[in-house]
């Protein structure tokens, strides 16, 4: 366990400790997004759907794009938590927990917007009461709550140490800490049941993180809709999943590094290994989506195809062209080349995706809808303020979700990067000694006590 | 780096066991509606294959994340009362 004498990581206490006037800041101009979005769902529970954009035929619009894009950022923290973890990739020790945190907070987020979409909330004691295992929906709400409780027990175990630091260092919520701590002294027992919890964790929420986004894209592809009716959508989700979870963490990572000061912990090299994963993404991403195209318009099908020219030169082009921009061209442009200006480039690009893989979302849901299979009146889909409100609240929520965590615990595990200090520097010689050839393999003794 | 804490008293432990009991009621909460969902399926012939199908996978996942969250419940608590 940390030794309470060791300050030096006693700048990642300090947003616990101390509470600038730039919070207040933060927080009051966050909690405006949010009444916004009070305001707008209080009108929508007296009024009904019906003061929304949404109709018959786009009967799902900002909402369950805004669901779709949200667990699909989710993919952020766990996923790629756990496979830095299982790969030993050593620079993940500041990176892990706000990536954890990220999965968290949008999984409730994401959520959340079933629950605005039913309109009537009370709707969702059907699912509970009379709900159907055939329907991919229900599907959805089992998965994803075995995700969110994954996703909460991987947040919360690696945290124990540090909530033990708290516990012992800090003045206040001492009782919170204490009972959160679950005794923990850094015993070698204690580390080697934390430990294996955590491995065990690892690499349970890999297969459940890739198939919650599997059958969130089964959703649409169990459906004959034109262009939804695809093999490789659950894939295709994926991939978008990760690529928009990567480019939130960049952002996050950046926000936290200029608030707190943490330039110490999250250097460049950071955000160019995330620079180039990023990359990968989206060179993935476009792999997806000119496979998905090409299928759609090889095979010429009529309803398909009106939907495709929707989207190429419709009234949904500028939208499909400008996700094409910012999921691809922006981000290759950025990320190509990362020897200068490294962070710049490398936010610019997250930023273009994340708004790219929201256009992506809305670009899936909504032009299917406007021109349905079945001979239903075509129509176009324009959200009003209700559906802008609870999706700025949405977004403000979510940072305000993160900010006020930050003010709870450490956004940076302070014992992985200790660890990292005392024996991860050793391990790593060991264990690359083992990788070399002619070289003399050291009797290896893991010191494995980050999981 | 290891230094003795003192022993919690009774309030903390009843809460952290609390907690753990909580956990196994949020499961247990979960499997008992997959396994009503089946129930009604198959009362009312309405594919019950579907459900049985869906909680193959659901409910193991969920009883593997209570095994995990129950033995570091067990593991860290129970070291400290042997101390």
């Amino acid at each position: 366990m940390a030794d309470p004498a060791d300050t030096r990581d006693a700048i990642l206490l300090a947003p616990i400790e101390r509470t600038g006037r730039g919070f207040y800041w933060a927080v009051a101009i966050l909690s405006l997004g949010v009444l916004w979005g009070a305001v707008a769902y209080a009108v929508q529970l007296d009024g009904g759907l019906g003061v929304t954009g949404l109709h018959q035929p786009v009967s799902w619009g900002f909402y369950v794009t805004n669901f779709v894009f949200f667990i699909g950022i989710s993919h952020a923290g766990t996923l790629i938590s756990a496979i830095l973890r299982l790969s030993r990739a050593e620079w993940r020790r500041p990176i892990t927990r706000m990536a954890e945190v990220i999965t968290v907070m949008v999984l409730f987020i994401g959520a959340g917007q079933i629950l605005v979409d039913l309109g009537r909330p009370d709707r969702v004691m059907n699912v509970i009461r009379h709900g159907r295992y055939q329907s991919p929906l229900l599907w959805d709400a089992t998965s994803i709550s075995a995700y969110l409780t994954a996703s909460l027990v991987y947040l919360w175990l690696p945290m124990i140490p540090d909530i033990a630091i708290l516990r012992d260092r800090l003045g206040k919520r001492k009782f919170f800490y204490t009972v959160l701590a679950l005794g923990w002294q850094g015993t070698e027992r204690q580390h080697k049941v934390l430990n294996r919890a955590i491995a065990v964790m690892a690499v349970l929420v890999i297969p459940i993180a890739v198939s919650v986004h599997t059958v969130v894209s089964f959703v649409f592809s169990m459906t004959l809709q034109p262009m939804w009716h695809s093999t490789i959508f659950g894939p295709y989700f994926v991939v978008g999943a990760i690529f928009s979870g990567i480019a939130a963490l960049i952002v996050a990572m950046l926000i936290f590094r200029k608030a707190y000061g943490l330039q110490g912990y999250l250097r460049p090299i950071h955000f160019r290994y995330l620079g180039q994963l990023l990359l990968v993404m989206a060179l993935l991403w476009f792999y997806f989506t000119f496979t998905e195209y090409l299928t759609g318009y090889y095979g010429g099908e009529v309803e398909e195809m009106k939907v495709f020219w929707g989207k190429f030169w419709g009234p949904f082009s500028l939208f499909f062209w400008g996700m094409v921009l910012a999921n691809f061209v922006i981000p290759l442009f950025c990320l190509v080349r990362l020897e200068r200006r490294t962070i710049g480039k490398v936010l610019t690009a997250s930023l273009s995706v994340i708004v790219g893989m929201w256009l992506e979302r809305f670009i899936i849901v909504v032009p299917t809808l406007s021109y349905p299979r079945l001979p239903f009146p075509e129509g176009i889909y324009w959200p009003t303020w209700v559906e802008w409100g609870e999706t700025a609240a949405s977004f403000a929520l979510f940072a305000l979700f993160y900010l006020l965590f930050t003010k709870v615990f450490p956004i940076i595990s302070i014992w992985e990067i200790q660890e990292g200090r005392e024996v991860g520097l050793k391990e790593v010689e060991e264990r690359l000694l083992t990788y070399l050839p002619d070289t003399v393999e050291p009797e290896f003794t893991p010191v494995d006590r980050g999981g | 780096m290891d230094r003795p804490h003192p022993l919690p008293d009774r309030t903390v432990k009843i809460l952290q066991w609390a907690m753990a009991g909580g956990f196994i009621l949020f499961v247990g909460a979960i499997v008992t509606w997959i396994i009503h969902l089946i129930r009604t399926a198959w009362w009312l012939r309405d594919v019950p294959s579907a459900s049985i199908g869906i909680s193959l996978v659901a409910i193991p996942v969920f009883l593997v994340l209570l095994g995990v969250v129950l033995y570091v419940f067990w593991g860290l608590l129970t070291d400290r009362s042997e101390r």
